[in-house]
């Protein structure tokens, strides 16, 4: 009851701070460019179903990515966190390409494989995939000598090893690396989307109102927030099933 | 049979290489316990990884049961020095690894020492949820559900207060006496290699050689600690040590 309260009480904050933001930009111009949070709502309300469409659109890509950046950096990092031999050979190449704003191969990328959806997703999880490969090597690399120890002294294979020490030892960093995802996620669907101009896509209906129907457009900036606030709570819902000793009462 | 042959053990390659133990060598009969006993890093920890077949000597030959050590063995078990709980697996996970890794222990062992260990109440519980002495004891639970017939301990008293310290090592006693295995100890508390070590062995700083060995032969009762002998063994291994 406390954290629905807590919640409540911090969108309400929000709510009367983007209000006071509203007036001020609108008083200081003579116009109406800044919508106040209940314009935005009064039109969440009014295109529910146009906004539920593309809603559901940038929901299922942005699931997919990070679903597919998930499968794939994380096996890769944690094996070149713990194998030194790989990792020596590997590290300069991500070391050179982590740094690169994959922002910049979205029209290459739309050129050759066109605007369709599986560009978009492709995008995203390339983003996501260099975010979470970073993290589970860094997890990996961290882990506790006596922990790979303890279990190769009672006969673990190294398959096992990986199974019952780097995998659970590094999951709550790799959580934590997908929940920063979310937000970078969502940005970079946002400009995969309206970088494709058609279609749908929160980002196409932002897009597309942001000139003259502003209120609309921020309706579709609740709706993304919305979208990255469900993200966020189901991660935090994974990690307390899947790391359930992090959350018991600690013996001091 | 424990058996040590001229070990040496070396860490890193060529020019670069660090040896850690120089032609160490010494036998232990089954059932014996034996206490290493040294400096901080001078090598102790490395013998026993090397009977726990975690790292291979450089050179020189190691025979358990006249079977040469080439990896881990079912019948050889370890604790280390905290233990070597895992974090996010509960207490009963955590006794049964050993079935866990190789599914052929019968899940009765680790039950059956639990409950000896008085650990049964608290199996579905983390270690984070246990005190020092009790996370020592699940170390224990988990080294005997396979029923070794060599227990190796790295340090396992470190950091406990002396009460509890004391009470392990009186348990450690008794497990020794009731399931007759091998015991071999590496420590560097000279109270510690006294009260649980048959032989002691004093090493030199790295890399680690035999400086001597005392025979402790009076050792085994719980009251041993109030005995002249005992003060006598300390002082001996207290003069060897800075000898």
């Amino acid at each position: 009851m406390k954290r629905v309260l807590t919640y409540v009480f911090s969108v309400a904050l929000l709510f009367f701070l983007w209000e006071m933001a509203s007036i001020a930009v609108n008083a200081i111009n003579h116009a109406s460019l800044l919508p106040g949070p209940f314009d935005a709502l009064s039109q969440v309300i009014k295109n529910a179903a146009e906004l539920q469409r593309n809603f559901m659109a940038s929901a299922w890509r942005l699931i997919l990515a990070m679903l597919i950046a998930l499968a794939t950096a994380t096996p890769i990092g944690l094996v070149l966190g713990r194998e030194a031999k790989l990792d020596r050979f590997f590290a300069p190449i991500i070391y050179i390409t982590y740094p690169i704003p994959q922002v910049a191969l979205i029209l290459f990328l739309f050129v050759v494989f066109g605007t369709g959806s599986g560009t978009k997703v492709a995008m995203v999880a390339f983003v996501l995939f260099f975010q979470i490969l970073v993290s589970a090597r860094g997890a990996a690399k961290n882990i506790d000598d006596e922990h790979v120890t303890s279990v190769l002294s009672a006969g673990a294979s190294r398959l096992q090893v990986y199974y019952h020490v780097v995998l659970p030892a590094s999951l709550p960093e790799i959580l934590t690396s997908v929940r920063v995802s979310i937000g970078l996620g969502i940005a970079f669907l946002y400009i995969a989307e309206t970088h494709a101009a058609l279609g749908t896509g929160l980002g196409v209906f932002i897009n597309k109102h942001m000139l003259f129907s502003r209120d609309r457009a921020f309706a579709g900036i609740v709706a993304m927030a919305i979208l990255g606030l469900i993200l966020y709570i189901v991660i935090d819902i994974i990690e307390r099933m899947l790391c359930r000793w992090r959350y018991v009462k600690r013996r001091p | 049979m424990i058996d040590l042959q001229a070990v040496t053990i070396e860490y890193g390659d060529g020019q670069q290489a660090v040896r850690a133990v120089d032609n160490i060598t010494f036998k232990l009969e089954q059932g014996r316990s034996l206490a290493l006993i040294g400096p901080s890093g001078c090598g102790k920890t490395s013998i026993l990884f090397a009977l726990a077949g975690l790292l291979h000597p450089y050179s020189g030959t190691i025979t358990i049961g006249g079977d040469r050590i080439t990896g881990p063995r079912r019948d050889v078990a370890l604790i280390l020095q905290n233990a070597g709980l895992l974090p996010w697996k509960t207490v009963w996970q955590n006794a049964n690894l050993s079935l866990l890794l190789n599914g052929d222990y019968p899940e009765r062992n680790a039950l059956q020492v639990l409950t000896h260990l008085g650990l049964e109440s608290v199996k579905s519980r983390f270690p984070s949820e246990l005190s020092e002495g009790m996370k020592r004891r699940v170390g224990i639970a988990r080294a005997l559900s396979t029923a070794p017939s060599v227990l190796l301990m790295d340090e396992p008293l470190a950091s406990l207060d002396t009460l509890t310290r004391e009470k392990i090592q009186d348990l450690f006693l008794t497990l020794w006496h009731e399931r007759g295995f091998s015991l071999v100890l590496v420590t560097h508390n000279i109270e510690e290699a006294a009260f649980l070590g048959q032989e002691i062995i004093v090493l030199s700083e790295r890399p680690a050689q035999i400086k001597t060995i005392v025979d402790n032969p009076e050792m085994g009762q719980l009251d041993y600690r109030d005995s002249a002998a005992f003060q006598a063994i300390m002082t001996r291994l207290r003069e060897a040590l800075e000898g």
